[in-house]
């Protein structure tokens, strides 16, 4: 319920307490992106930045067609990453949900999730001694006779890069849809199958629409900042796998452009936000069925 | 007795809510005391603004005369047990029992060991000092509960649904220990309750709450015969309600009720304020009868069908339609001996008396 | 049945190459190929003579110290505020502050990186990576926190409240034992994240790399690569530790304030 006026006590303490995280939260987070927000109108030649207002570095990125391409490219793998990790996701989600005696739940929840926590990057380079010429993959294949020569399609482009960041990501996916399925009262799908229907039927009829919020908020979750991450593409995706995220982090790093770094990560972002905002939009019936 | 707990013109706001509205009431010393009222009703916002968890948005609370204005729960003479006995789990039973002590500083620690032990054996639990708080059954935690509150010797003790969480037959056992308890420590208690069966059981006096207000504050039995509303009426037990007529007030009262007729009612069962005109008459199931072969009505009868009838074992609840009444009348029987259980349809001849009735 | 057996192959999915790290470690080859050659434990030998590398895990064991810390202290604050009562624009709030959980972490570093160098001009360090990890590592904390905050019964305060302790001492005495193995596992999740941590590290790292910072460096060079995996198998099987200890602690925490084991940490 809301008190709109007459603050309480317990109120005013819970303000004050949550005023803390909150301010830190301003100061690293809105203030910064402010700044790049306002970097994004300004331009550097080499180490002097020059602070007059212009839409020089929106039109750079517009007219060149390599940002476009690379942006294009991300949205694309973050949505092939999300739409794989989601669906693998699901059955496991469900499984454990389901099928997991309630003793045994936070110990498969914590297998599932030990591989997200450990060396990320050591972690990622290791895909690239699975999928690579020599790699785990070709010597396995080479040695039953499938194939004579080791593949090659398989790292440094664009599908090394999503198989990777699609393992780097699983364990996110899983838990939203998790919580959900664990929230939904049993005895509906009881009464499905008391009103009819088959265990199939109910699971399609009950349960996936159930758990739809979950399946939303698995997709936000690794949509989101998969387009942030440029390591994997920096490992794994070879010159025809870069991001986006690879030309913002040369921007600032090597190329010291910072306010066309800065317009790069705004446009990222909107476009991410966007993106997310649509299929939250086009999701909406599932998610204000209760609370 | 003297007053102990005075609550005027209490009013509390949570935003727009008017949670209290102008609660005045005064609680003797040593009295067993409920605030009785369906949910949302604000008796339990009124019991934490006398342990003073809430502040009041007007008007003032003293307890022993003295003023609880900014006064912290920590350093008022009341203590509480709560519905959900809120038993602190990392602590055994007697850590529990002697967490209040921590701060008195006027009781001698050697004493500590004595008085837990002591508290324990007042609510049936001595031996049990040494068991983990999560350990315990629900009625043993309601226990623990009452000894951490009793062993500071509080001038009042506030229970808060304290019996809600137990089950029927536990429930009506501690009913009675806790009215013992309370004779033995001589200490006020103020118990919260949406059990109206339990506030009779238990109370000296009951204060019935709707919607913020206090609807009626009687002991049990004038609450029970002499509602002063329908609301209150309907509230505790079950009443019927006929439109009726005044015609006289003068030293005595007469009427006539629909599908009734003609009664009278005495000077000491008027009430406040009564007028001529149009009245709701109240009256019990049980002051009702149904008249068998050869039984006559002491002062009134009339005819009626039998619309309902619903068999408790030791009673039988029938619904009569009488002409003229618009809802048929719940009349309570007990199943005597040798008496019959009449069907749906059958006619029967129906007992009133005007010492029962109750007008509105 | 076939759902097991599915679960069963995405776990072994998952573990796949975690589980080469210590075949690479002991194999006695710089190539990181099959076929494997021969046991060795050359490499693990080699990462105790390695200066850098020790200078780099020091800097990081000081970084994940601080912001396992802070991030528990700034998660407390917020798990503590969502037990209270509701006010308005709470929610939106709580929002933003768990916002970092998914925004692209690029961004992050960026927005510190152009804001600590070009506005205000100041020097890399690790405190810089320790107040960024110490924002990205609240949200977690603040999952795990509201676990033991969330279940904790209200009125236990006030019953200590109501027997004589005041707000400090009612908390310290009642909330603090029984938050305790969550504050634990809180502190373990932001030190083990943020020594994993490599996207914003390598942005905002002053002249001392971190580790995952300094591991990125000898990923360039094939000789040294046996040796990050030596490496990688001591820190996966120390990350496993510290995570195990802090799954023990989420559910002792869950099992002492009464609650019921939803899992996992989110």
């Amino acid at each position: 319920m809301m008190w709109p006026r007459n603050i309480t006590q317990d109120q005013t303490r819970a303000i004050r307490l949550l005023g803390i995280p909150f301010v830190y939260a301003l100061l690293l987070l809105a203030v910064p992106l402010g700044a790049i927000l306002l970097f994004s109108f300004w331009t550097q030649d080499f180490m002097t930045v020059d602070t007059t207002f212009t839409l020089d570095n929106y039109r750079e990125i517009a007219d060149s067609p390599i940002y476009a391409m690379l942006l294009q490219r991300s949205l694309m793998v973050s949505g092939i990453v999300t739409a794989v990790t989601v669906i693998l996701a699901y059955p496991v989600a469900y499984f454990v949900s389901f099928h997991v005696a309630p003793s045994k739940k936070s110990l498969w929840l914590f297998l599932i999730t030990i591989p997200f926590w450990t060396s990320y990057l050591i972690r990622v380079f290791l895909w690239k001694v699975i999928l690579g010429y020599n790699g785990v993959i070709n010597s396995a294949l080479l040695q039953v006779g499938i194939i004579d020569a080791p593949l090659t399609f398989i790292l440094y482009n664009v599908n090394a890069v999503i198989i990777t960041l699609a393992h780097a990501f699983a364990p996110f996916a899983i838990l939203p849809i998790f919580v959900v399925l664990e929230k939904i009262d049993r005895s509906l799908l009881e009464a499905s199958q008391d009103l009819g229907e088959s265990r199939f039927s109910t699971f399609f009829r009950v349960t996936l629409p159930l758990s739809m919020p979950g399946v939303v908020g698995a997709v936000l979750i690794v949509f989101i900042p998969t387009i942030g991450d440029y390591v994997t593409p920096e490992l794994m995706g070879g010159a025809g796998g870069k991001l986006i995220a690879n030309m913002i982090q040369t921007q600032f790093l090597q190329l010291n452009n910072a306010p066309l770094g800065a317009a790069l990560a705004i446009v990222a972002m909107v476009c991410v936000t966007a993106v997310a905002l649509a299929f939250v939009f086009l999701n909406r019936r599932w998610l204000r069925a209760r609370r | 007795m003297t007053d102990l707990i005075q609550l005027r013109g209490v009013n509390k706001y949570y935003g727009d809510y008017h949670a209290l509205r102008d609660i005045d009431l005064t609680i003797r010393a040593g009295e067993f005391f409920s605030l009785l009222g369906p949910s949302g009703c604000g008796k339990t916002t009124l019991l934490r603004v006398i342990a003073g968890f809430e502040g009041v948005s007007g008007g003032t609370v003293m307890i022993s005369d003295k003023n609880m204005k900014d006064v912290p729960p920590n350093k008022r003479p009341t203590n509480m047990v709560f519905q959900s006995y809120a038993i602190f789990p990392h602590l055994s039973v007697a850590q529990n029992v002697a967490f209040g002590l921590r701060t008195r500083k006027d009781i001698d620690k050697a004493n500590h060991k004595a008085l837990v032990e002591e508290a324990l054996n007042m609510v049936g639990l001595s031996g049990f000092g040494g068991r983990a708080a999560h350990a315990l059954s629900g009625g043993q935690r309601q226990r623990v509960a009452l000894a951490r509150a009793l062993i500071l010797k509080p001038k009042v003790l506030l229970l808060d649904e304290p019996l809600s969480a137990l089950d029927k037959k536990m429930r009506e056992h501690m009913q009675v220990e806790l009215i013992r308890l309370q004779r033995h420590v001589g200490i006020t208690f103020i118990l919260v309750t949406h059990d109206q069966e339990e506030a009779l059981v238990m109370s000296d006096r009951i204060a019935v709450m709707f919607a913020g207000e206090i609807g009626q504050m009687d002991d049990p039995e004038t609450l029970y015969r002499r509602p002063k509303s329908r609301r209150v009426a309907e509230f505790i037990g079950k009443m019927n309600f006929l439109p009726g007529q005044v015609q006289t007030v003068g030293d005595t009262l007469d009427l006539t009720i629909a599908g009734f007729g003609a009664a009278q009612i005495t000077p000491d069962q008027m009430p406040e304020g009564a007028r001529t005109g149009d009245v709701s008459v109240g009256i019990r199931p049980e002051t009702l009868a149904i008249l068998f072969d050869g039984e006559t009505a002491r002062r009134h009868e009339c005819p009626g069908t039998v619309d309902e009838v619903v068999y408790y074992g030791d009673m039988t609840y029938y619904d009569v339609r009488v002409k003229d009444v618009p809802q048929p009348l719940t009349i309570a029987m007990k199943n005597l001996i040798g008496r019959p259980v009449l069907d749906v349809g059958e006619t029967c001849r129906i007992a009133w008396d005007d010492r029962a009735l109750v007008l509105f | 049945m076939s759902l097991r057996i599915y679960a069963i192959a995405y776990l072994i999915f998952l573990y796949a190459p975690i589980l080469l790290l210590p075949v690479f470690a002991f194999n006695d080859a710089t190539i990181i190929a099959f076929p494997l050659s021969g046991m060795t434990t050359e490499w693990f030998a080699a990462l105790q003579t390695n200066k850098s590398l020790h200078a780099a895990l020091g800097n990081s064991l000081i970084i994940a110290g601080c912001t396992a810390v802070f991030s528990t202290l700034l998660g407390m604050c917020a798990a503590r505020a969502a037990a209270m009562s509701h006010f308005p624009g709470k929610g939106g709030i709580t929002g933003f502050v768990m916002l970092p959980l998914v925004l692209p972490e690029i961004i992050v570093a960026v927005s510190l990186l152009v804001i600590l160098r070009q506005v205000l001009g100041l020097d890399l360090g690790n405190w810089t990576i320790i107040m960024a990890h110490v924002l990205i590592c609240t949200p977690f904390s603040i999952a795990i926190l509201n676990g033991a905050f969330g279940n904790l019964d209200p009125a236990m305060e006030e019953a200590a409240l109501d027997l004589g302790e005041t707000r400090w001492s009612a908390f310290r005495l009642v909330t603090l034992p029984l938050v305790m193995p969550g504050i634990i596992s809180s502190m373990l999740i932001a030190f083990t994240i943020s020594l994993d941590e490599f996207i914003i590290a390598f942005f905002l790292t002053g002249s001392n790399p971190t580790l995952p910072v300094y591991i990125w460096g000898l990923l360039r060079f094939p000789a040294q690569l046996p040796v990050v995996m030596a490496l990688g198998t001591i820190l996966v099987g120390l990350s496993i530790i510290l995570l195990t200890i802090a799954e023990v602690f989420r559910r002792r925490g869950l099992a002492r304030s009464g609650g019921k084991d939803t899992g996992g940490f989110l």
